[in-house]
């Protein structure tokens, strides 16, 4: 079950509110993005709220700042990086009033400040601006050291006097500015006399405080005394002042002197520690930076339409690079992080409404996440273990997966179940497993391919193919039902055992990763590799006559074969033995998008589903070639040209556009397949008289019912049951006769016209509720339950 | 309850019980689903107490509150 420790571990993979590498950069924690926005926008005066809301000194920093953010800009490589201080100036510089900072209650504690360079100026801003009575002791006049330290302060030459605005606020925010001599025994004196010092060590060189002498993280020397503000050196030892370093410094030992006066710890999450965010620069354009018509101060100075034209070059850096491909996340606003944390929330909620049971189950399980994020994060895993805690708490909708549990139950049972021993050999050396879509979808090519199989094998040194008709518990995994996934993978294990331990050949890549998970000692492979490796000459003479093919197929890979390059290989070696051309799409093998069909989404979120059909369909320049049935057959749902990789190899299939069968037609073809084998190779025909064979469908309604997921049996059914009990009602105006059937869980009404040959349909529904009086007798036992429990509540309430 | 309306009648036609032959009334019923319950009226045979359920129910308010008693 996901824990919090759980949450922030999945949450740790997603760097999408990762801060972006300019601002990481940042000493200040600037917003660049959210700053570069608003000057794209021709919006200064917002701008300059984003930069005095995190730059200390803002007028100071725009004239000096030496800019690490633009090393760090990923625009660098596309054009250059963004012109970051020059745009800091064109904001400061726009016709815009400064921010008003709110008054607050003077604080208790004072703090002292010796030396007014630019790391005693950003301190007495930061904690002055929090109304810390701040006293800076400077010698000279107080700006005499910062212009020492950045002389191109004096030259305004057209530029406001940013120096000179910026003591004035610092003034204004109850700063005292005092000249004294900065000795050894004023630094004495101010630690007993103040709560919190710090040494600005560029301007107060007679102190003689070395970098070494103090914590590098939290910038104390000793008890309530921080030291500050050294200048910076080259690689060959030249001395210089860095605007960054120095005011970073003094944001730092601020945050410092804060924590230490109101005594909590001063180490404690002091560094955020996120990922670095990711950003996928593939396919963006290089733009040159835009260069500054005029410039002042011998700076570059953007005027208006400039500064606008060279924000909106940011790339505005974030990562999405899973949900950009993915439909599910796209229709479910978010990225794995809010995902991960929303579905945590729908697993703690005790009382109310569980939000979030539809993402969980809305995703397609398919992986590809995982394999672009370069964190891997998987929301396939984080999806299925969810169901699976669902299922555990009791807290799964059941109509969420009800209807493919359901077609799971009946694929591997009668009528569509069957398994054949290879009469020619006692122990086979192989048993084919073709899946229950494929077999759905494409009995004869099934049969076809299963009777050359056996007889090219039987000429082998490994003869016997053994033949096994069922679902291999797939929708079970994906649904979240562990137990019952067991209990079928259970159930062919015991076959498999009975038939001597064959190796297992699947033509369905679902199949072949269930087998893997919990058969793995019969060595699955797919039907693929196992035909590379066979001589096919005689088996497209198996098949009718050559239908035309398209030049070039867009190969898609089944989502649940990316990890299987054994699959992937033997299917573009099959296709050229074929002599057909592929062409890979942007998105293939590894990181194959999902047709749809993965995760059963399907089954709970069919329009969901057709969405990611109609998405990865797009991705296919060309007609596509599947080698799994579903990706095939929900291709061409979505109007895509799609053919089975089973249409190349036994020609005169049903080719690349005709429709696969709806759901009542699938379960009929498995059955009928069944029989045709059992005749083939058993003898055995089991003919049943066909009581529902007297109630007919008529086409138009048969899209109808697929939609609404009823099928054919059940409106049949349902006839036959109200035309037995006479639980059913007669319209006096249009003769028609209505009743309802409840087999199972869903109680299914059938409208009806009595004719001489039998029953004809005019419309059905279906509903889940159970309401006294409907359903006929099927439903009696469940409404009594019903009644029963709510009387026994009603009870306990009275 | 507040999540169902009070009354449903059949989408059309005059319908009658096949079994009695008498024609349908609205009665007061209790429905079903899950762990919830909810007192409704529809068209039903005053004698047997065969009950109908329209299609416009089924697939609109019925299709809505199942769901919203899935996610309790």
């Amino acid at each position: 079950m996901l824990d919090q420790d759980g949450l922030h571990e999945l949450e740790s993979h997603c760097t999408q509110e990762s801060p972006p590498h300019c601002r990481v950069a940042c000493p200040f924690d600037l917003d660049l993005r959210a700053f570069l926005a608003r000057m794209a926008e021709n919006k200064p005066g917002e701008a300059r709220k984003i930069l005095e809301r995190h730059v200390p000194l803002p007028g100071i920093l725009a004239r000096i700042c030496d800019h690490p953010c633009e090393n760090h800009c990923l625009r660098q490589s596309l054009g250059g990086s963004i012109a970051i201080h020059a745009l800091e100036l064109a904001c400061l510089s726009a016709d815009t009033a400064p921010g008003r900072t709110l008054p607050l209650p003077p604080k208790r504690f004072k703090v002292a400040v010796l030396g007014a360079g630019l790391t005693g100026l950003t301190l007495a801003w930061d904690l002055g601006r929090k109304s810390y009575p701040v006293t800076l002791l400077h010698t000279g006049t107080p700006e005499s050291a910062v212009l020492a330290q950045y002389p191109q302060l004096a030259q305004s030459e057209g530029l406001r006097d940013f120096l000179a605005e910026d003591l004035e606020r610092l003034g204004k925010q109850k700063v005292t500015f005092v000249q004294e001599a900065l000795t050894p025994g004023l630094l004495d004196k101010v630690a007993s006399e103040y709560d919190g010092v710090l040494v600005d060590a560029d301007a107060a060189p007679d102190l003689g405080l070395e970098e070494s002498a103090v914590d590098t993280e939290t910038l104390v020397l000793r008890d309530n005394i921080c030291v500050a503000g050294w200048k910076s050196h080259t690689a060959t030892g030249h001395a210089f002042c860095s605007a960054s370093q120095q005011a970073g410094q003094g944001r730092r030992a601020a945050q410092t002197l804060e924590r230490l006066m109101s005594k909590v710890s001063i180490t404690a999450n002091r560094a955020k520690e996120q990922g670095a965010l990711h950003t996928d620069l593939a396919g963006i354009a290089s733009v040159p930076r835009v260069e500054a018509a005029t410039a002042l101060a011998g700076e570059p100075f953007y005027t208006p339409e400039e500064a606008t034209r060279e924000a909106g070059r940011c790339l505005q850096c974030e990562c999405l690079i899973c949900v950009r491909e993915c439909v599910y996340m796209q229709k479910y606003k978010g990225y794995p992080r809010v995902f991960a944390r929303q579905i945590f929330n729908n697993l703690s909620i005790v009382q109310g409404i569980h939000t979030a049971n539809s993402l969980i189950n809305g995703c397609a399980l398919c992986g590809q996440c995982e394999e672009l994020c370069p964190e891997n994060f998987s929301m396939a895993e984080l999806c299925r273990s969810t169901r699976e805690d669902m299922v555990d708490l009791g807290i799964m909708p059941p109509s969420a997966h009800e209807f493919a549990l359901e077609d799971m139950e009946s694929a591997s049972s009668e009528p569509c179940s069957l398994t054949l021993a290879d009469s020619a050999v006692a122990q086979p050396a192989w048993l084919f497993f073709p899946g229950c879509q494929l077999t759905a979808s494409r009995g004869d090519q099934v049969a076809r391919l299963y009777g050359w199989l056996r007889e090219t094998l039987n000429k082998g040194d490994k003869p016997g193919l053994a033949l096994l008709l069922s679902c291999c518990g797939m929708p079970a995994h994906w649904a979240g039902r562990r137990r019952l996934f067991q209990e079928h993978t259970d159930r062919i294990r015991s076959v498999w055992e009975d038939l001597g331990k064959p190796r297992l050949v699947t033509a369905c890549s679902s199949c072949l990763s269930a087998f893997r998970d919990r058969l793995p000692e019969a060595q699955a492979l797919s039907l693929w590799e196992l035909l590379d490796t066979l001589d096919l000459t005689t088996l497209a003479k198996a098949g009718q006559a050559d239908t035309a093919l398209p030049a070039l197929f867009s190969v898609q890979d089944p989502c649940t074969a990316r990890h299987d390059q054994a699959w992937l290989n033997a299917v573009r070696s099959l296709a050229q033995k074929c002599g057909v051309k592929l062409e890979e799409p942007r998105l293939s093998g590894t990181s194959t998008a999902c047709c749809g069909y993965g995760g059963l989404v399907w089954c709970g979120q069919p329009e969901l589903a057709a969405e990611m059909s109609a998405h990865r369909a797009a991705q296919l320049d060309h007609p596509g070639l599947a080698s799994c049935i579903m990706c095939r057959d929900r291709l061409i749902a979505s109007g895509k040209e799609c053919w089975h990789l089973l249409d190349l190899l036994l020609p005169g299939g049903p080719g690349g556009t005709e429709r696969g069968p709806g759901l009542s037609a699938r379960r009929a073809n498995r059955a009928s397949l069944r029989k045709r084998l059992l005749a083939q190779y058993q003898g055995t025909t089991e003919e049943k008289p066909d009581a529902l064979a007297r109630v007919q469908i008529p086409d138009d309604l048969l899209p109808l019912l697929e939609e609404r997921r009823i099928l054919l049996d059940d409106v049949r059914g349902a006839v036959l049951a109200a035309e037995s009990s006479g639980h059913c009602f007669q319209d006096q105006e249009s003769g028609h006769w209505l009743g309802s059937w409840r087999p199972r869980k869903v109680t299914f009404w059938v409208e009806y016209e009595k004719q001489a040959e039998g029953f004809v349909v005019t419309d059905a529904w279906c509903h889940r509720m159970i309401v006294p009086g409907a359903g006929g007798q099927e439903a009696e036992e469940v409404v009594r339950t019903c009644q029963a429990s709510m009387d026994k509540t009603r009870e306990v309430g009275a | 309850m507040s999540l169902m309306e009070p009354s449903y009648r059949p989408d059309r036609g005059t319908w009658i019980c096949g079994r009695c032959g008498v024609p349908l009334e609205q009665g007061k019923t209790p429905i079903f689903y899950l762990n919830s319950a909810f007192d409704v009226e529809l068209p039903r045979c005053p004698q047997c107490g065969l009950t109908l359920v329209p299609k416009s129910l089924a697939q609109g308010k019925m299709r809505e509150v199942e769901a919203t008693v899935e996610d309790k």
